[in-house]
């Protein structure tokens, strides 16, 4: 049995204070996922056998699924849990001690990429119909990788590490093949989400 | 008992770029026994029936109230008084351990924190669930899982309470313990099953097919009446 | 989704009871967040070896464990060869070496906090800070409430990712992303919807 929705007929509307139940419960299970991709053993791909992890694909997809604010909040709780000790930063670490390394920059860009993409996202939802959503998704997250992502990666890298432009940029570039494909995979993947749960986010979006 | 009563009540899912799908199609009953079941196929419409009973669900057309309140309307208080068990504990408890999914049931009705651990403390006893209560939900077996979500969902005292088919997930041994606990409780329960067995423990049966109640009586009738509606012999060979 | 006990998932903290076990959460807070702003002060490498030999004393004294310490570098030695290769060829010795050793004061000083303070401490000192926020909309129960869910998700998920996993090599997908990735997330958004309809079901997300 699987009807999981309430549905809103005959102008049932309650105001709505803070986020319901459900929306509290998808921030939390989506920080988990983040948490779980980040220490799981990449997926070898193609014929080179080239492990990539899935921290920033869950990262991406967390976005596409929930929207702004919800993906923000989840990769902020995730953020917390993770400077706070629990081993969940990609390779097992934790604490404060990432915000020294190399890594800072990709760290804190997830908060500010989660947030701009789950707006996008909504744009995408309200804008088209669901057979042309796998591009735009892809588009979107493309887009924010290179900006947001890899933006303060470099940024991180030349404070953190003291690099130059140059060398920051470079060190950066080794992670774009990879993720290419996962903006690939979560623009597909997203677009599955949303034809199974339809009221995930695209409910929300189109009522608002 | 609290008196139950479901009015021409109708629930409408709307699916994107197809017709609304309708769930449960102008259901009408009143439910005062104190062990009431219900069976009826996969997608036949009964979890919905049982959702509507808490305000999980808010009925499209109709109306369906507890004890006088709406579900709608009284949302909040009939929540309080309906206690709710889903199929897999695992994702009804969301705390790591026993003991503090039952103090989180509990954090309204008692102002501080040491009145708040001795409800727990006697909650759980009274399931025999003491010395589980610190493990990690995780670690303990299925019936051990589906006790504690009763015990968190009994902790405030509910008037009724609803299982959605409480056995799927047990063994005999822990189905077997499980009747046997509900079969103590004070409650008005209303369930859902797949399990004829449990369903004949109860004082009267309903068959959901199709959205709509196709019968309404005695479990052992109710149980044929199902048997043969799924094709099968109204009794079972021995 | 099977549940398997989340083992090692406290890492972070040793138990003790040494003075740093005792020193107030905040000073050691204040400590990490001086240690940061150091990396940017100290243009010294000697001052920042200085500095580095007290952490390092601080860490031995709170018995620790060598052990652990020694583990933790392991991580960042790669990061600290190759840093220092690369500076001390572009930038000279001197500042070579004051770049690494600052980025391990950061890394030590982050270290002593997580492994003094037990995760459940630190989580709700976390909620207390967020008590102050109130007024602007913070609910520090819910975030309470959204931490507990996200951590008892974290095995969950991970049971199916193993399970997600074994399901694609069993029909030879194990190279395929989406296998791996499409079922988890849809599985983690019913998980957490289920979770959501359970917290609705019992009033815990209906504010006051």
């Amino acid at each position: 049995m699987s009807q999981k929705t309430a549905p809103h007929g005959q102008g049932i509307s309650r105001p709505r204070r803070t986020w319901d139940a459900q929306s509290l419960a998808l921030v939390a299970v989506f920080a988990a996922l983040i948490a779980v991709s980040a220490i799981v053993p990449g997926i070898p791909v193609g014929s080179f056998g080239v492990p990539i992890t899935l921290q920033t694909l869950a990262v991406v997809l967390t976005a596409l699924v929930l929207g702004g604010t919800r993906a923000a909040a989840a990769v902020g709780l995730y953020l917390i849990v993770a400077f706070a000790g629990l081993p969940i930063f990609s390779g097992g670490r934790a604490g404060l001690q990432i915000l020294a390394g190399g890594s800072a920059g990709y760290v804190v860009s997830f908060l500010v990429g989660a947030y701009v993409l789950g707006v996008l996202a909504e744009l995408v939802i309200r804008r088209f119909a669901a057979a042309r959503r796998v591009l735009w998704f892809f588009i979107a997250s493309l887009l924010v990788s290179v900006v947001i992502i890899h933006g303060f990666g470099v940024l991180g890298m030349m404070i953190n590490l003291k690099l130059s432009w140059n060398a920051a940029f470079v060190a950066d570039l080794a992670y774009y093949p990879g993720d290419i494909l996962k903006d690939l995979v979560a623009a597909v993947a997203a677009s599955a989400v949303h034809r199974a749960f339809p009221d995930v986010l695209v409910r929300r979006v189109k009522r608002a | 008992m609290s008196r139950i009563e479901l009015d021409g009540v109708t629930v409408a899912v709307s699916l994107e770029d197809r017709p609304d799908k309708v769930v449960l199609d102008g259901v009408s009953a009143t439910l005062t026994e104190r062990r009431v079941g219900i069976i009826g196929a996969n997608g036949s419409g009964k979890s919905t029936l049982l959702r509507l009973l808490n305000g999980l669900v808010e009925p499209t057309a109709g109306t369906v109230s507890i004890g006088g309140m709406d579900t709608v309307r009284d949302g909040r208080a009939v929540r309080r008084q309906v206690g709710f068990v889903f199929t897999d504990p695992l994702s009804q408890l969301v705390m790591p351990t026993g003991r503090e999914d039952v103090e989180l049931s509990l954090r309204r009705s008692h102002r501080s924190r040491s009145e708040r651990a001795a409800a727990a403390q006697s909650v759980l006893d009274r399931f025999g669930l003491g010395t589980l209560a610190d493990q990690s939900v995780y670690e303990l077996s299925g019936g051990e899982r589906q006790l504690m979500a009763l015990a968190a969902v009994l902790a405030v005292d509910p008037e009724v309470l609803v299982l959605d088919e409480p056995s799927t997930l047990l063994d005999l041994r822990n189905r077997d313990l499980l009747r046997r606990t509900v079969s103590g409780l004070d409650q008005q329960v209303i369930f859902s099953t797949h399990d004829l067995e449990l369903a004949l423990d109860a004082e009267r049966v309903l068959v959901v097919d199709g959205g709509r109640i196709a019968f309404d009586g005695s479990p052992a009738a109710g149980v044929a009446y199902y048997r043969e509606l799924c094709g099968l012999p109204a009794r079972p060979r021995a | 989704m099977r549940g398997r006990p989340a083992g090692g998932i406290l890492a972070g903290y040793v138990p003790g009871s040494s003075w740093l076990h005792r020193a107030p959460l905040w000073g050691k807070f204040l400590g990490v967040v001086a240690a940061g702003a150091a990396s940017c002060f100290l243009l010294d490498w000697k001052a920042s070896g200085a500095v580095l030999l007290v952490l390092v004393a601080a860490w031995g004294s709170a018995r620790l464990g060598w052990r652990r310490l020694a583990g933790s570098g392991r991580l960042m030695l790669p990061l600290c060869a190759v840093l220092g290769a690369f500076q001390w060829w572009q930038l000279g010795p001197a500042t070579a070496a004051r770049i690494v050793l600052n980025l391990l004061v950061c890394f030590v000083a982050a270290g002593l906090l997580t492994a003094t303070v037990p995760l459940r401490e630190l989580l709700d000192a976390v909620a207390r800070l967020a008590h102050p926020l109130r007024r602007w909309g913070a609910d520090p129960e819910r975030f309470a409430l959204a931490l507990a869910i996200m951590l008892r998700s974290i095995p969950v998920l991970a049971a199916s990712f193993d399970e997600v996993g074994d399901a694609a090599r069993a029909r030879g997908l194990e190279r395929s992303v989406r296998a791996r990735a499409l079922p988890v997330v849809l599985s983690a958004v019913a998980y957490g919807r289920r979770t959501g309809e359970a917290l609705a079901a019992r009033g815990l997300a209906d504010g006051d």
